[in-house]
C-alpha cells in the first residue's frame, strides 16, 4: 500500500470500498452548503475519510451558543470571530493536509449557487452537495442545482430530538427518456427534494434551533448518515444507496425509514419532472434590500401568501428579548452573537432587521428566529 | 382498542394535541382519523390543514411506510393496527 493511502486502512478493509474507493474519494469533489452542526459533522467525516476536495460555503461567524453541537469549532473561534467556514478550513488543515479545503464565506442565493456547485475556478463541477443548511429556500436551490446539472444531493435536517435525511439521485431528462448519469444507467436514481416537500414551511410555522432548542445527537446522526450515503455515492456504491427517507425522534425512541420512489413515479414534480427550477430563477425565495442610512435590511418572502401566525412567533421570541405585536407587525428585540437587533415582522412575511447593513446577518438573523 | 390506528405526532405539533406523542385513534381512512383530530384538536387542526380537505403541502402523511399522496390521499383506507404518521418538513441544520 503506498503512504498516502495507510490512513484509510480501516476503511478500505470494506467490502465495496478497497483502493479503487479510497482513490475516488481522493479525486472526489464535494460542495458543503452551510458549516453549522450539520456542516461541521460533514466536513469534518469527509476530511477524515479522505475526500480530496471541500468545497465549503457559509454565511455566519463562530458564537458561544454554537460550540454545543458544532464539532469542529472552539472557544478560541468565538474569542478571534472567525468566519464558520474560514475556521472549518483551518480546522481541516490539521486533520488531514491531504484534503484541499476552499472556503467561501456568502450567502448562498439564486445568484451564486450555481457557480458553487459547477464554476469555481480549479474545482469545476462538484461531484456532490451536501446539504447543512438551516432554512429551505437554500435547501431548494441546492436541490434545483442538483437536478439541471446532474450532481447527487443529500438533504439533512433536525431539530429539537428529532431529524431526517434522505439522498437524491437525480433524474436529468424529462421521463421516458434515460439520462446518461451512473445512476440513471443502473436504474437508481431517486425523486429530488421538491417531490417529497413540494412546499417549504412558510415562516414562523416550523420551530427553528434558536427557538425550539436542538441537542448535539439529532444533528450528529442525521450528519453522519447524511456522510454514509456520501461515501457509498462517491466509492461507486450506487445500488446500496438508501431509496427511502430517514425520519427519527431520539426522545420518542422512534426511527422510521419511509419510502419515497412513488413520489417520482406518480407525482407532478416541477423540478425533477417539468425541469422548472423555480428557485435558481428567483420566482420563490427571499429578496434583500439594504435600507440606505438606517443601519438595516428589508427582508421581502415570496411564498403561498398565507398570513403569519404572530401568536406563535411571539411566543417562541420571547425567550430572546422584548416582543410587542398588533394586527399588522411584530417588533422583537433580539441579541445574536452579543449584537443587538430589531426585527420587525409584517404579517406578509416581509420583515426590516435593524442592527446590520449587511443582507447575509438579516437573512441569517431571519432563518435563526423567525424560521422558512 | 382493536379497532384503532395509531397516530404519530410529530414534536412540533404536540403543544396543539396535549403534548401527547401518539394516539389511538378509530377510523377507516386518513381522512376520519385526521378528522376526528382536528374535530377534538381545533388547533391541531388549524396547522396540518390547508383547506376543508387539503394538507399543507410541507407536511407529508405516510400510513405504515407509505405516502399518502401516492395512495388514495384522505381517502387511502386503514386497517386496524396501522401507524399514520404526520412528517413535516424539517428545516433546522
Amino acid at each position: 500500500m503506498s503512504q498516502d493511502l495507510e490512513r484509510y486502512h480501516r476503511q478500505m478493509l470494506l467490502p465495496g470500498f478497497g483502493e479503487e474507493g479510497q482513490r475516488r474519494l481522493m479525486d472526489a469533489k464535494v460542495l458543503i452548503v452551510g458549516c453549522g452542526a450539520l456542516g461541521t459533522v460533514i466536513a469534518n467525516m469527509l476530511a477524515r475519510a479522505g475526500v480530496g476536495h471541500l468545497v465549503i460555503v457559509d454565511r455566519d461567524f463562530i458564537e458561544i451558543t454554537n460550540l454545543q453541537r458544532q464539532v469542529l469549532f472552539d472557544e478560541r473561534d468565538v474569542a478571534e470571530g472567525i468566519p464558520k467556514a474560514e475556521a472549518a478550513k483551518q480546522k481541516i488543515a490539521g486533520i488531514n493536509s491531504q484534503v484541499t479545503v476552499e472556503a467561501i464565506v456568502d450567502d448562498v442565493n439564486h445568484t451564486n449557487v450555481e457557480r458553487f456547485a459547477t464554476g469555481l475556478p480549479g474545482v469545476g463541477k462538484v461531484d456532490l452537495i451536501m446539504d447543512g443548511v438551516d432554512n429551505f429556500e437554500t435547501r431548494y436551490l441546492a436541490n434545483d442545482v442538483a437536478v439541471k446539472h446532474g450532481i447527487p444531493y443529500i438533504y439533512g435536517g433536525a431539530v429539537g430530538t428529532v431529524g431526517a435525511s434522505y439522498a437524491v439521485l437525480p433524474h436529468t431528462v424529462t421521463p421516458g427518456e434515460t439520462g446518461e448519469t451512473p445512476w440513471e444507467r443502473a436504474g437508481v436514481a431517486t425523486p429530488c427534494l421538491r417531490c417529497i416537500f413540494e412546499q417549504a414551511p412558510p415562516p414562523g410555522v416550523n420551530p427553528t434551533c434558536d427557538t425550539a432548542g436542538v441537542i448535539g445527537p439529532a444533528v450528529s446522526i442525521v450528519a453522519n448518515y447524511q456522510v454514509a450515503e456520501a461515501l457509498k455515492v462517491l466509492t461507486g456504491n450506487l445500488d446500496v444507496v438508501s431509496p427511502t427517507m430517514l425520519n427519527f425522534d431520539l426522545w420518542g425512541n422512534h426511527f422510521k425509514q419511509f419510502k419515497v420512489a412513488r413520489a417520482y413515479d406518480v407525482g407532478e414534480c416541477e423540478c425533477c419532472k417539468k425541469r422548472n427550477f423555480e428557485f435558481l430563477d428567483g420566482k420563490f425565495g427571499s429578496s434583500t434590500t439594504t435600507l440606505c442610512g438606517r443601519n438595516a435590511v428589508q427582508l421581502t418572502q415570496k411564498f403561498n401568501g398565507s398570513k403569519l401566525d404572530f401568536d406563535e412567533i411571539a411566543k417562541r421570541l420571547k425567550a430572546h428579548g422584548k416582543v410587542t405585536a398588533n394586527k399588522f407587525m411584530l417588533r422583537a428585540d433580539i441579541t445574536d452573537n452579543g449584537e443587538p437587533y430589531e426585527l420587525t415582522l409584517f404579517n406578509d412575511g416581509r420583515a426590516i432587521i435593524k442592527g446590520t447593513k449587511h443582507a447575509s446577518v438579516a437573512k441569517g438573523i431571519y432563518a435563526k428566529y423567525v424560521g422558512a | 382498542m382493536s379497532d384503532t390506528v395509531t397516530v404519530r405526532i410529530p414534536s412540533a405539533l404536540r403543544p396543539q394535541i396535549g403534548d401527547q406523542e401518539s394516539l389511538d385513534v378509530a377510523g377507516g381512512t386518513v381522512g376520519e382519523v385526521l378528522g376526528s383530530l382536528n374535530t377534538q384538536y381545533p388547533d391541531f387542526g388549524k396547522r396540518l390543514y390547508k383547506g376543508e380537505n387539503e394538507i399543507n403541502r410541507f407536511i407529508n402523511i405516510y400510513v405504515n411506510d407509505e405516502d399518502i399522496r401516492f395512495m388514495e390521499n384522505l381517502q387511502t383506507p386503514l386497517k386496524p393496527g396501522d401507524e399514520v404518521s404526520i412528517v413535516p418538513a424539517i428545516a433546522g441544520g
